[in-house]
């Protein structure tokens, strides 16, 4: 198996070399044979990249402990599941994955291309094959999956990081990936674009969608490591401003302000280097995603991996900054803009600012991921930035973002009239101004920053909820019908605007989950011995001893707690301390229980004392923390409305075209 | 696996490889004629993208009037100058058919 993993692999950087070289010459002499022969050559690539992948899977399965990864990271005992998740769980796995990933993005684009974008293509396919034949090199020649264990075969493995044996390592790492390297199209569209001089509309209409996948990936991924470290890890929270988790966030925010200002230049012509620069920042950002989370430069309890092929990605990354902005520069005079903005009370204003918030929040996390790395490198000195600075400026540039997202939808085009700003916006604001007086009064003035960000919540629900009543009413007026039809014609017919609501709609209980079980949670510790009680948030919780559970490749010593509340049970939770003899780990296997408003009845057993008689344990009450999970859902819902094709846009397109050609003929 | 089935994997494998890169020239050429615009086409596609976005933001106005983001007054002095900008537009593409057809004619 490692004889055919290692030959394919070198058959794909063969194969991307090829595209890289062919492509181009293609480009430059309109040979259309040349472009279809590198196109083929990324297919292939991708294809044999798909036998390297399927060999190492093979590899896991049979326990074929004599390749290095598989002996490090999998054991006989462990479930098949994690065996075969174990794929992505070392450095070069990872790498493999991401040239997987790559290579199907790269033939989907292939595939959905071949009569379309033809201008566009040769180069598209350059910068594709580029950037495989990074990978492939990374993947072949310095981190090779399949390189044969140190010191001969072991008779088993060394087993899998306990943390990554849970289900939501198996789908986290794959979606995250997804999104990072899909966000390779959009800036191969955008290269190509500058190289031909089509800045144009179609280059936007071609990467949209895909930006669209990118970053619905990026966002469930992180939602779905979030839950991860919620359940897993056990420290109560699920996101802890590591490095890693802030890699994925960073592009995610560019990819978001892209979303934003690429409908401006559509609209009105205006930002067309902006949207460069951000496409640009975006990949560039995934590709620093990946350098952080396999380099090893930043402490993070995802930096499991460590090894060389850091440095060559930092070289990667300065390569594609470099040509992103040589090309920009060459290209600034295609990229001017068709309008100026007239007022900066408009709804273009209102992207621009939300562009600038949302730059701004993803280079203030990228200077609190680099301070520590720049000041160990500089003054030898290891520096951290906690969690305070982070909130700070979520707070700070957060807070303005969710005004705007209220304002957004409300605001016209080109410019709005204080006569219809007050009109517009009367009753959103005076639900917003109650909403805080009444948590005011209800005694949640605790956290200034938490009520300010729930009143902000409901100014966005009231508004998005006007939207969509007042979007309503106007094709129920022009259309007739009931009103569920009208509701479902009006997203159907504008699939962008109202799935953008929706998704604007996740994100309020995004920050609503979020303030409630960050701002008004409560912890409490106690040490128990059998019939002993400790008191949290109206809950009673009983040690009524202790249980037993074994698994394939573990055994946990479970602490069982009654929970009651008002004299009545509510429950029976058992949280846990779990040994994996292979691994030679113990983790905390947390017990949680959740209640129908999402609040969450979180337990941890910390410790057991030295006789086995008491137990250390730790509650928290995280209220509505289970808003962000149904976030999760919304969002899905509100991007997968928006990506949806829209027909009616591509014949538009097609259209314009045929219209140019025709005068030709 | 044995060495000689490996090698005959890797082998189909890269056959297969040189058989894809290869089947465009090899293949008939079925394809339809490489698009080339000149600088016409691109200029014709600009201006045919600005008419779109003045349809665009026509129908936007329309959809902020009747969810009253837009107030009476607001909305005629835009329609009027959404208007004239689609008719300037329009008459650009006139200018650029008639100039075509001329040289279409001498040529």
């Amino acid at each position: 198996m490692a004889t055919v993993g290692s030959a394919s692999l070198l058959v794909a950087f063969a194969l991307a070399v090829y595209a890289t070289l062919a492509a181009p010459f293609a480009g430059l002499r309109r040979d259309r044979r040349l472009t279809a022969s590198a196109a083929n050559a990324v297919i292939a690539s991708f294809a044999a990249t798909l036998v390297a992948a399927a060999a190492l899977l093979i590899a896991l399965a049979r326990h074929d402990f004599s390749i290095g990864i598989v002996a490090d990271t999998t054991s006989r005992s462990l479930p098949t599941g994690y065996v075969l998740s174990a794929f992505w769980a070392s450095q070069p796995g990872s790498l493999l994955l991401w040239l997987t990933v790559l290579g199907g993005a790269s033939t989907v684009v292939m595939l959905t291309n071949r009569h379309r974008n033809r201008e566009l293509m040769p180069w598209v396919t350059a910068v594709l094959g580029g950037i495989m034949v990074f990978f492939s090199a990374m993947a072949a020649f310095v981190s090779p999956p399949f390189a044969s264990t140190a010191g001969g075969t072991p008779a088993n493995g060394f087993g899998l990081d306990p943390s990554l044996q849970n289900p939501y390592m198996v789908a986290h790492p794959p979606t995250l990936y997804m999104g990072y390297v899909s966000l390779a199209v959009p800036f191969a569209f955008a290269m190509a674009a500058l190289v031909t001089g089509r800045t144009d509309a179609r280059w936007l209409v071609a990467v949209r969608r895909w930006t669209l996948f990118s970053w619905t990936c990026l966002g469930v991924g992180m939602l779905l490591g979030a839950h991860w470290a919620y359940v897993e890890i056990g420290w109560g929270g699920y996101w802890a401003w590591d490095p890693v988790e802030n890699a994925a966030l960073m592009p995610w925010l560019a990819a978001t302000a892209f979303l934003h200002s690429v409908m401006v230049q559509e609209k009105k012509g205006m930002l067309k280097v902006w949207n460069m620069v951000l496409v640009s920042i975006a990949f560039s950002l995934s590709l620093l995603g990946t350098f952080l989370t396999r380099s090893g430069v930043v402490n993070s309890i995802h930096a499991f991996v460590q090894s060389d092929v850091g440095i060559y990605l930092l070289g990667f990354i300065a390569v594609v900054i470099v040509l992103a902005t040589a090309l920009i520069i060459w290209r600034l005079p295609l990229l001017r803009s068709e309008h100026r903005l007239e007022s900066i009370v408009s709804r273009e204003a209102t992207f621009l600012f939300n562009n600038l918030l949302l730059l701004a929040l993803a280079f203030t996390i990228l200077w609190g991921v680099l301070f520590p790395v720049l000041s160990e490198a500089v003054r030898d000195v290891r520096s951290t930035v906690s969690t305070p600075y982070y909130n700070f400026f979520l707070v700070a540039f957060g807070l303005p973002l969710l005004l705007l997202i209220g304002v957004g939808p409300l605001i016209a085009w080109r410019r709005a009239s204080l006569g219809s700003l007050a009109k517009t916006f009367r009753w959103p604001a005076m639900s917003a101004l109650a909403a805080a007086a009444l948590l005011a009064l209800l005694g949640l003035g605790s956290s200034p920053a938490g009520l300010a960000a729930i009143s902000l919540c409901v100014f966005v629900t009231i508004t998005i909820g006007l939207e969509f009543a007042r979007g309503t009413a106007a094709r129920r007026a022009i259309s007739g019908g009931s009103w569920p039809g009208a509701l479902v014609a009006l997203i159907g017919r504008n699939r962008r605007r109202y799935g953008g609501y929706i998704v604007h709609l996740a994100i309020v209980l995004l920050v609503l989950g979020v303030t409630a079980s960050g701002a008004y949670s409560t912890v409490r510790e106690a040490t128990l011995s059998p019939g002993d009680s400790m008191g949290v948030d109206g809950y009673t919780l009983t040690f009524l001893g202790f249980g037993k559970e074994t698994g394939p490749n573990s055994t946990t010593t479970l602490a069982r707690l009654d929970v009651s509340k008002g004299g009545s049970h509510v429950t029976t939770l058992s949280p846990g301390r779990r040994f994996y003899p292979v691994e030679g780990r113990v983790t905390n296997e947390v017990a949680i229980r959740t209640s129908v408003t999402g609040t969450d009845l979180y337990t941890i057993l910390q410790a057991i004392s030295a006789d086995g008689r008491s137990v250390q344990i730790k509650t928290l009450v995280n209220p509505m923390v289970g808003l962000i999970w149904l976030a999760g859902a919304v969002f899905l819902l509100g991007a997968l409305i928006t990506i949806w094709p829209d027909p009616r846009e591509a014949r538009q397109i097609a259209r314009r075209y045929a219209a140019a050609l025709a005068r030709e003929a | 696996m044995s060495s000689a089935a490996a090698a005959i994997a890797v082998a189909l494998l890269v056959g297969a490889a040189v058989v894809a890169v290869a089947w465009p020239f090899l293949s008939p050429d079925r394809g339809r004629p490489e698009d080339r615009l000149s600088e016409a086409d691109r200029t014709r596609i600009d201006l045919l993208e600005r008419r779109d976005a003045a349809y665009a933001a026509l129908r936007d106005l329309e959809q902020d009037h009747r969810t009253g983001k837009v107030t009476g007054e607001d909305y005629t002095a835009e329609r009027e100058e959404l208007r004239r900008e689609a008719a300037a537009v329009l008459r650009m593409l006139d200018d650029l058919d008639s100039k075509h057809d001329t040289a279409h004619r001498e040529a």
